[in-house]
């Protein structure tokens, strides 16, 4: 089933009244670009397959 | 050894004269504070300037009540760290009405006790979301090479004022690429160290899972003594490590040895300029290095870094965001906003692939000790300029400036950051990347290619 493209104007106004962060209609558009931006660059992260046995140390040591 | 008073000296020359007695530390920080003065208007590097407090601490040297390997070395730092006194404004508006730093900095307090002078706070892009070196409150700090250009950020300040020779040392902070990008674009020395060897105490934080705090100089033996000088444990930052402090400036002579040496392929041979390529092959032979290595996923990497930048960045501002959103930097602001919408499963992700990607990376430096890479991937875009042209492909210049810093950061391996000069040109910077706690063999590299005369601060 083909993924559906998300509506992130929609998406940023719920989730903003979610964390209760108010974003004045002149930030609005700016906003919703940089999430724009944010999905495409995060993309690579998103196609990455993690075995579950994979945890994040809660410390992490380089 | 360069006359101590001039801008070409090095902290090294500095500390050398004052300490043989052949200058005073009142002098050079007389000298230091006029040249401030001169290149300001044209540079914008400094936010404050602590004139007093340096002239006092420099008499105090020259009645003889501080030594040390860099004795009268006037330096400047960040303006995220905290000087005594003044608000710590990490590059914001904001903070101006937040708390008066009751002590300096961690890292300001073992840099004096080793005898330099602090003479003020640099410029930066806001909370160091930034890698460009512009400030809508402060105004952009302006590359020395071409007035008209970026100096790369967020540590701007921190580039512009070693490469302009108005101190020969300053302080800068690296989550993602601030210290080497400012480093390649203005064409200085700088070292990112291993994640939590430097403590961080006393410094704004912008995202805690990468920020490291490091030094930029105009020779590889001053990122040396400044390094050495601010190792050791701190319990005031729980990140930093408890390791011994491990000496390198004993190593810097010791040349490229016994050193295996290789070029990132792949992912760092894509998307840059030719220009930037170049630099990388250029120390490559200078250093003998044919080899190549892939760094597996590196994209992915840099992906990971971004997300978790975002998220943790946001999440700290998020307070500020949600009542004085108006007093951001509007080149901040949205994109803060927007990271602060992101989804946790994303964050929790690239924690879990940070664990993945360490293992591969670590696994590679059983084959390597020492991988170059770009700093950037072109030299310093024009001020104000929002889109660049990188291998045919459109995209922003603020995100992108770091694609080649952000996937080694990532897992917080050492760098320095070799800057080669152009005559007519623009600098840039190549990483020489090192394995964990291994800073000495990314400056023995830097040294061996600073005295073979392929990396150099500018000669004026």
């Amino acid at each position: 089933m083909p993924v559906q493209k998300p509506d992130i104007g929609r998406l940023v106004d719920e989730q903003a009244k979610a964390i209760g962060l108010p974003i004045a209609p002149q930030y609005r558009d700016k906003v919703i670009l940089n999430y724009q931006r944010s999905l495409a660059i995060a993309q690579p992260l998103l196609d990455v397959e993690l075995d579950d046995a994979l945890t994040p140390g809660p410390v992490f040591r380089p | 050894m360069n006359d101590p008073l001039s801008k070409q000296a090095s902290a090294s020359d500095v500390a050398r004269a004052v300490m043989s007695g052949k200058v005073k530390a009142t002098a050079v920080v007389e000298a230091a504070l006029t040249r401030i003065e001169t290149s300001e208007p044209a540079i914008n590097a400094f936010t404050d300037v602590v004139g007093d407090r340096a002239r006092r601490r420099a008499a105090e040297i020259d009645s003889g009540r501080h030594r040390g390997p860099l004795v009268g070395v006037p330096f400047a730092v960040k303006n995220l760290f905290d000087i005594k006194g003044l608000p710590t404004r990490a590059g914001s508006k904001i903070n101006l009405d937040g708390p008066i730093a009751a002590r300096d900095a961690s890292l300001v307090r073992k840099l004096e006790a080793a005898g330099a002078i602090l003479v003020g706070g640099l410029n930066m892009g806001e909370y160091a979301y930034d890698f460009t070196g512009e400030n809508a409150h402060y105004g952009a700090s302006c590359n020395p090479r071409d007035t008209t250009r970026m100096t790369g950020g967020s540590s701007g300040g921190s580039g512009a004022a070693v490469a302009a020779g108005e101190v020969p040392l300053a302080l800068g902070s690296d989550t993602n690429g601030s210290i080497r990008v400012p480093a390649s674009l203005c064409g200085v020395f700088g070292l990112k160290p291993t994640y939590g060897r430097l403590s961080r105490a006393g410094s704004y934080p912008f995202v805690d899972a990468f920020d490291h705090l490091g030094p930029l100089a105009r020779s590889v033996e001053d990122l040396a003594l400044a390094f050495d000088a601010m190792q050791g444990w701190d319990p005031d930052d729980p990140v930093c490590t408890d390791r011994d402090a491990e000496p390198t400036l004993p190593e810097l002579g010791e040349g490229i040895g016994g050193l295996r040496i290789a070029v990132a392929g792949d992912y760092f041979e894509r998307g840059a300029d030719s220009v930037a390529h170049d630099a990388v092959e250029r120390v490559a032979k200078a250093l003998r290095a044919t080899k190549r290595i892939v760094i597996p996923e590196a994209a992915a990497a840099r992906s990971a870094a971004y997300v978790i930048t975002a998220i943790e960045g946001s999440q700290l501002h998020l307070p500020r965001l949600r009542t004085r959103p108006q007093d951001f930097d509007p080149d901040t602001r949205e994109r803060f906003m927007a990271g602060a919408l992101l989804p946790g499963a994303w964050y929790v992700k690239a924690q879990r692939f940070r664990r993945r990607y360490r293992a591969a990376v670590q696994k590679l430096f059983e084959e390597v000790d020492v991988i170059l890479a770009p700093a950037t991937p072109c030299t310093a875009p024009r001020l104000g300029q929002v889109m660049m042209k990188l291998g045919g492909v459109e995209m922003p210049v603020r995100a992108h400036l770091g694609l080649y810093t952000q996937p080694i950061s990532f897992v917080g391996l050492p760098v320095v950051v070799a800057p080669l000069q152009k005559p007519d040109g623009l600098p840039i910077g190549v990483q020489i990347i090192a394995n964990h706690y291994k800073e000495a063999a990314a400056l023995r590299v830097a040294r061996h290619l600073e005295k073979e005369g392929v990396a150099s601060a500018p000669a004026e």
